[in-house]
């Protein structure tokens, strides 16, 4: 059964006792308990009758005889008014846009239905993202329809105030500091849009005295300060994985969070992808504390805890000094070959890449020495197209916190920042702010620091918004506003307009700007007007770049370094802490979205939640299990997890969670991290000694979806190594020939007219990133269900990660393995309905009918993959399931083609058949064939990294069905012969 | 499930007194829902200005049963004061009242003497009325605004039946049980049966029915015809319904595009220019016109125009019936999924002439061979449940 495979376990419990079955782990008393004595419980009754139920039977007889007398009601139909010329009903209409928050950044097509934004969509016009994106742009259309968050217009001292007086006042106190001089601030983050940058300066030259504080809170301003030492240039450089046959990652989680993970991702998965034709791959290697997603990735991971790994760079730098003849730091000797490394590096000159993800000039400048030394820069590395993030400046805005703490300001304003949060030391903000006569927060919904700000000035959504983003020198995007504004706000850049007197709006602006700015760097548009309507309506704009000659590497004073490193690493302790931005809830902006606190983490499959991470050997020696909560550095108080892969000595947090004022869903979830952030040398580091940590409780339980779905002892990833896939290109999947070869069964051959639709999914590019999970939630309504119905295993995700360690518990090696419904040519789940409810199109779907369904569950029983849901309650208009479609304005983001299931029925993943359908009616109605990649299920289409390929079997000359020849194809549990119409690529590592 | 003896007894009591309130309740509700008519928040800004005297000197002015001081207009000859189940072309005493309320300036004796509209001049000649008149017929109007556009009464023939039934059942019941008057107890057995019999008749019908509604045919706001467009002036249905052919909803035409032809059109042969107007007055006030949905498919079911008018070319009036004869749009069937699929399975395809169909490769044979004459919905997936529900 094992020949030839790597034995999988999938937590810690699983490897000690695959024998145990998992359902009783984390089991609660509550699970014990039968669903009929739970539900008799919620209504305070004892359990019900046989006679009861036939006495409810006749009363629900009479009444039906009853109601049916009773009239229809009458319903309306409203047509428009004037119909809007670009709207057809029951149709989508697509507005280009973008996605910007901090560095994060993607051009989208928005779809909306009669007026509403329902889906968001990473762009494919464009070259850096290429139609993928992420699981908080998928989710950012939610956050539209947050009503409890959102503010509905403007505030003064937490009262609703008119725009009239909210102008006046705020203009006359802004005027009145100007004319006597006085300190004012702008607080903004690092912007993308160059149109609005233009405007903040005009703003600031408007209002003498005016200061524009631009802060991060996670910051990338150490590769610009290196950058600005190696170079003397002030930027972060292009990072192509692409051109890469090695990547060095220390700590950078580029494929999850680091600098840009969507374009990222993209060209990670091009030099992963392998077939016959392309038989050889990057080779990745990655060095961390923390277990994350790029590590998860990595063909080697070297586990160890951030001053150890600092080391291991300096060793590398000094290695690579050493091999090309320059000067070394003359730092130790690490437990680690690095002076293999620095070889394999310069066997490969000018095709390998080294990032570092910490925020320490020092450390950037070393990568950018080595990255120098392996001739990198202008391969890999282009310094020309620079990228425009990171410009946030610590040093200012400590000195700013500092006046602002002392009331030095008599006016200050937030822009889409919000430091009580994220600032190390919050009460300095909230002092200032008690001090400070004019403070405005131009919030969109509620944070900690507008709730100290005088004035709410509240800004639009994005997708009520005009806005344009530069995120790569020459990559331009624009966004359009998809809707009206729902409240009475403004946009930001509405406001400063109207406070400078403009007439202007920034619509008007910004096309100003554009058509001025832009226009002459083109040359596909004749005239401003066309370029400016067309540029609108892709969404991107590529003006190439000027071809100038860029300055070369200056090693500068590798003491000064060299000193700088040793005096950061006298901070190694013991134990040492390290945060990071979570995959899904970045730097906690986005708290309040349901969708990703409900998004299994795919490393722990927590949700809801955050948590210190330790590894089994750590754990042990703190002498602390899974459950207990401690706290850090006197900080907050977080519930352990034992977490395989985690460096022994590192103990990680996430970012993004204990926000206070978010909103009913991201209030109180987990605890802030960004308190523990230390300052160095003008830097604030994400990663510091635990100083101290007591244990406060302990048994808290996590809401983790690990468990639900327990594959045990069978090859379900199959994985092998390039140099076997060399020799045989079937490697690791030897079972499948086997399988086919045996199968025998007793149903007559299956045969599809016209199409059979089929799913293949590349195991060696899936990243694990989940933005499929959350894409597959918008498109199919699918509820959240929260904390404690997760932990009772009744998530309804309609896909999900499966996350498989193997190996050893403190250096596993990771896969991942994205599960939706098979669609088994031989389903299981169809032979045990007893009402018919799901039954095999002539097309190959497995379908679901809702309206058929009585809820035996029967079909989950049989499912072999556990990828059916059951409605356990009615998740829509239900108080207790308040997330987003218990609101009026919640349920406008519903998908109107699929259907909000009821209470009892059980749902599944249908290859997003209303997307087929609507494929084939448009081809049908072309008269033409339907064309390979014209249906794209969510999960296909949100992919960055193109892992997943849709299509139809029956034309032979699509890529799906080219895929499934190929010898890296298997079926999950193929031994069944359930004839899967889902097919999964052999994972394979590089490991040299 | 031990305490069934006993306390299950008294719950069984409970669940009865239960029900009996239930259906006290439905029925006092459905019989509350049709006296509550529309009364409009204009009522009660005019209103005091008018005593009930003024009222009945209204109702018999308008009703011709006293003469105007220019001799005997029957108003309600035309201007018909309840409903009817035909078309009548001309404004009814509500729609009259509504519009009066609606407008301000609205005056009955200068729409007389300036009536505007060759239907209205000629309807109207020799009539006018003086202001205390006018005051009178206001007080007419508002009591029929309050009153609302009214219900079209039929005999409820099942309904008495069924309750008839049930009061001799109940009877025949006491009577086995407790008074025993009647000595042969087969009449109690026969009445009992053949009444279970009947309800239960009823009760599956109706049940089958619950949420059917063929024949519905509302009065709409406008007194749009089907007949007069379609019919009487030969316009494609996809001149106005747009849509059809490419997307899902067929798509009510917006008030802009009715006005495409009645920014001429101004007066209608039959209604003359009242109903007209109510366009134009729509898009002075910026209020969409609020028409009665009738044709609603079961939840859960997903239908598409595009694939039935676009790519099937069905007649619309295959499935909406003749339309082009209808002056009140009715709906013709029950919509039920029963008749959407015998319909997928008898219909044939036009499959050899569109290119999509190739690579039902099989058929193709099938039909080169002479096996198989043409190919039905059925046989493409038009069986498949989530083709429709999903």
């Amino acid at each position: 059964m094992n020949k030839g495979n790597t034995r999988y376990w999938k937590s810690i419990g699983d490897l000690a006792e695959t024998r145990e079955l998992s359902i009783s782990e984390d089991a609660g008393g509550e699970e014990q308990r039968s669903m009929m004595e739970i539900l008799a419980d919620e209504k305070n009754e004892t359990a019900s009758s046989r006679r009861d139920f036939l006495k409810w039977c006749g009363i629900s007889f009479f009444s039906a005889t009853v109601i049916s007398a009773c009239e229809n009601p009458v319903k309306k139909a409203i047509p428009y008014l004037t119909q809007p010329e670009e709207l057809t009903p029951g149709m989508a209409t697509w507005y280009a846009s973008t996605y910007q928050h901090g560095n994060e950044y993607c051009p989208v097509l928005i779809k909306t239905r009669d007026g509403r934004p329902i889906k968001i969509e990473g762009n494919p016009s464009s070259a850096l993202t290429g139609g993928g994106s992420s699981a908080r742009v998928q989710a950012s259309v939610l956050s539209l329809y947050d009503d409890g968050a959102r503010y509905h217009g403007p505030l003064k001292h937490a009262e609703a105030a008119s725009w009239e007086t909210i102008d006046r006042e705020i203009i006359g106190q802004l005027r009145n500091a100007a004319a006597r001089g006085e300190k004012m601030a702008l607080v903004c983050p690092s912007l993308l849009s160059p149109s609005t940058m233009a405007l903040i300066k005009a703003f600031r030259e408007a209002f003498a005295g005016l200061e524009v504080i631009t802060w991060d809170a996670v910051s990338y301003e150490a590769i610009r300060q290196a950058h600005k030492e190696s170079f003397g240039l002030d930027l972060v450089p292009c990072y192509q994985f692409d051109q890469a046959e090695l990547i060095v990652s220390f700590s950078a989680d580029f494929l999850g969070t680091w600098v840009s993970p969507v374009s990222h991702a993209k060209q990670y998965a091009s030099t992963r992808r392998i077939s016959e034709d392309k038989p050889h791959m990057s080779r990745h290697i990655q060095f961390e504390g923390t277990l994350t997603l790029t590590g998860a990735n990595a063909d080697e991971r070297v586990p160890v805890k951030p001053t150890q790994e600092i080391r291991i760079l300096m060793a590398l730098y000094d290695a690579m000094a050493e091999a090309t003849g320059n000067i070394g730091l003359g730092a130790g000797a690490v437990d680690y070959d690095v002076q293999a490394l620095a070889g394999e590096i310069l066997d490969r000159k000018g095709k390998s890449i080294i990032v570092c993800g910490h925020n320490s000039k020092e450390c950037q400048m070393l990568v950018n020495g080595i990255n120098a030394m392996a001739g990198n820069y202008g391969r890999t590395l282009d310094n020309s197209a620079p990228l425009h993030i990171g410009r946030g400046d610590q040093k200012s805005f400590e000195r700013f916190a500092g006046k602002l703490q002392r009331g030095e300001y008599s006016a200050v304003l937030f822009y889409n920042t919000n430091p009580v949060y994220h600032y190390h030391q919050p009460e300095m903000i909230r002092e200032g702010l008690e001090k400070t006569a004019l403070s405005v927060s131009f919030a969109s919904t509620r944070d900690e620091t507008a709730s100290h700000c005088t004035y709410i000035v509240p800004d639009n959504h994005y997708l009520e918004s005009w806005n344009d983003a530069l995120f790569r020198e020459g990559h331009y995007s624009l966004a359009q506003p998809a809707i009206h504004p729902l409240f009475k706000t403004r946009q930001f850049q509405d406001s400063l307009l109207r406070w400078m007197d403009r007439e202007q709006d920034f619509h008007h602006f910004m096309k100003q700007y554009w058509q001025e700015q832009l226009f002459p760097k083109q040359d596909a548009y004749p005239d401003p007007a066309s370029f400016w309507t067309h540029s609108l309506q892709a969404g991107v704009l590529d003006t190439g770049l000027a071809t100038q000659a860029m300055p070369a590497y200056r090693s500068g004073s590798v003491r000064e370094v060299a000193m700088a490193l040793q005096q950061m690493l006298q901070g190694e302790a013991e134990m040492e802490f390290s945060a990071h931005p979570h995959l899904a809830m970045g730097d906690g902006t986005h708290a309040n979205n349901p969708w990703l606190q409900e998004m299994p983490d795919p490393i722990s499959s927590v949700t809801w939640d955050n948590y210190a991470a330790l590894s089994p050997a750590s754990a042990r020696s703190l002498n602390l299990r899974e459950g207990d909560i401690i706290r850090i550095n006197g900080q907050g108080e977080w519930p352990v997890l034992v977490q395989p892969g985690q460096a022994d000595g590192c103990l990680s947090l996430a970012l993004g969670y204990g926000r206070t004022q978010a909103g009913k869903a991201g209030d109180g979830v987990g605890s802030n991290a960004f308190p523990l952030s230390r300052r160095m040398a003008g830097q604030r580091l994400l990663f510091g000694p635990v100083d101290s940590w007591e244990k406060v409780g302990d048994g808290h339980r996590f809401a983790r979806t690990q468990t639900h779905f327990s594959m045990e002892g069978r090859a379900i990833v199959r994985e092998s190594t390039l140099d076997k896939y060399r020799m045989d290109p079937s490697a690791g999947n030897e079972l499948h020939a086997y399988h086919e070869k045996h199968a025998l069964t007793l149903y007559p051959e299956d045969h599809f007219d016209g199409h059979h639709w089929a799913l293949m999914i590349d195991l060696n590019a899936c990243t694990g990133c989940s933005t499929c999970v959350i894409a597959c939630q918008s498109e199919n309504n699918v509820p959240v269900v929260g904390k404690d119905e997760v932990r009772r295993r009744r998530i309804m995700h309609w896909m999900r990660i499966d996350r498989y360690y193997n190996g050893e518990a403190d250096k596993p090696g990771i896969v991942f393995q994205p599960v939706m419904c098979m669609h088994c040519d031989h389903a299981p789940c169809e032979n045990v309905c007893p009402v018919a409810a799901t039954m095999h199109s002539k097309e190959g779907l497995n379908q679901m009918a809702y309206n058929r369904c009585v809820g035996t569950k029967f079909c989950i029983n049989n499912c072999p993959y556990k990828v059916r849901r059951f409605n356990w309650f009615e998740y829509a208009r239900n108080e207790a399931f308040d997330y987003h479609m218990n609101s009026d304005l919640g349920r406008m983001v519903l998908n109107p083609d699929v259907t909000v299931r009821e209470r009892g029925v059980v749902e599944k993943c249908s290859f997003c058949v209303q997307r087929i359908q609507a494929a084939k009616v448009t081809a049908k109605n072309e008269r033409r064939r339907l064309k390979d990649g014209e249906v794209l299920p969510a999960c296909v289409q949100s992919c960055p990294a193109e892992a997943l390929v849709f299509g139809d079997l029956n034309d032979k000359s699509s890529r799906v069905a080219q895929l499934i020849k190929d010898p890296r194809n298997y079926h999950l549990l193929e031994e069944l012969h359930t004839l899967p119409s889902v097919g999964y690529l052999t994972k394979i590592r590089n490991p040299e | 499930m031990k305490n069934t003896s006993a306390s299950g007894k008294k719950r069984g009591h409970l669940y009865a007194f239960t029900a009996i309130l239930s259906l006290c309740l439905i029925i006092a509700l459905a019989t509350l829902s049709s006296f509550s008519g529309a009364v409009d928040e204009h009522v009660a800004e005019k209103e005091e200005s008018y005593s009930r005297d003024d009222l009945r000197r209204g109702q018999r002015l308008f009703k011709g049963l006293v003469a105007f001081e220019s001799g005997i207009h029957d108003c309600s000859s035309c201007h018909y004061p309840s409903r009817t189940d035909t078309m009548n072309w001309n404004p009814s005493a509500h729609d009259l009242a509504m519009r009066w309320l609606q407008e301000d300036d609205y005056s009955i004796r200068e729409k007389l003497a300036m009536p505007v509209g060759q239907r209205m001049i000629t309807d109207h000649a020799g009539m006018s009325v003086t202001e205390r008149e006018e005051h009178l017929i206001e007080a007419y109007l508002m009591e029929v605004a309050r009153r609302g556009p009214g219900e079209l009464r039929a005999i409820p023939v099942n309904a008495v039946i069924f309750w008839g039934l049930g009061i001799l059942m109940a009877l025949a019941l006491v009577d086995l049980l407790i008074t025993k008057k009647i000595r042969f107890k087969i009449f109690h057995v026969m009445i009992l049966l053949v009444g279970l019999m009947v309800h239960m008749q009823y009760a599956v019908a109706e049940s089958r029915n619950l949420g059917r509604t063929e024949g519905y045919a509302p009065d709409q706001p406008i007194k749009f015809s089907h007949q007069v467009h379609s019919g009487q002036h030969d316009i494609d249905c996809q001149y106005c319904h747009t849509i059809s052919k490419f997307s899902p909803s067929a798509g009510i035409p917006s008030n802009n595009t009715c006005l495409n032809c009645h920014n001429v059109i101004r007066e209608g042969s039959q209604s003359g220019r009242f109903e007209i107007d109510k366009m134009h007055r729509a898009e002075a006030s910026g209020r969409p016109i609020e028409w009665i949905r009738i044709h609603k498919l079961p939840d859960h079911s997903v239908f598409s125009h595009a694939q039935h008018v676009g790519v099937g070319g069905i007649e619309c009036q295959d499935c909406h019936g003749p339309v082009e004869t209808m002056d009140i749009l009715r709906q013709q069937e029950d919509l039920s999924m029963g008749w959407c699929l015998s319909c997928h399975r008898d219909s044939e395809v036009a499959f050899l002439d569109n290119p999509y169909y190739e690579p039902f490769e099989r058929l193709h044979a099938l039909i080169r061979a002479g096996e198989l004459d043409a190919v039905t919905a059925a046989e493409l997936g038009g069986e498949d449940c989530m083709s429709c529900h999903h």
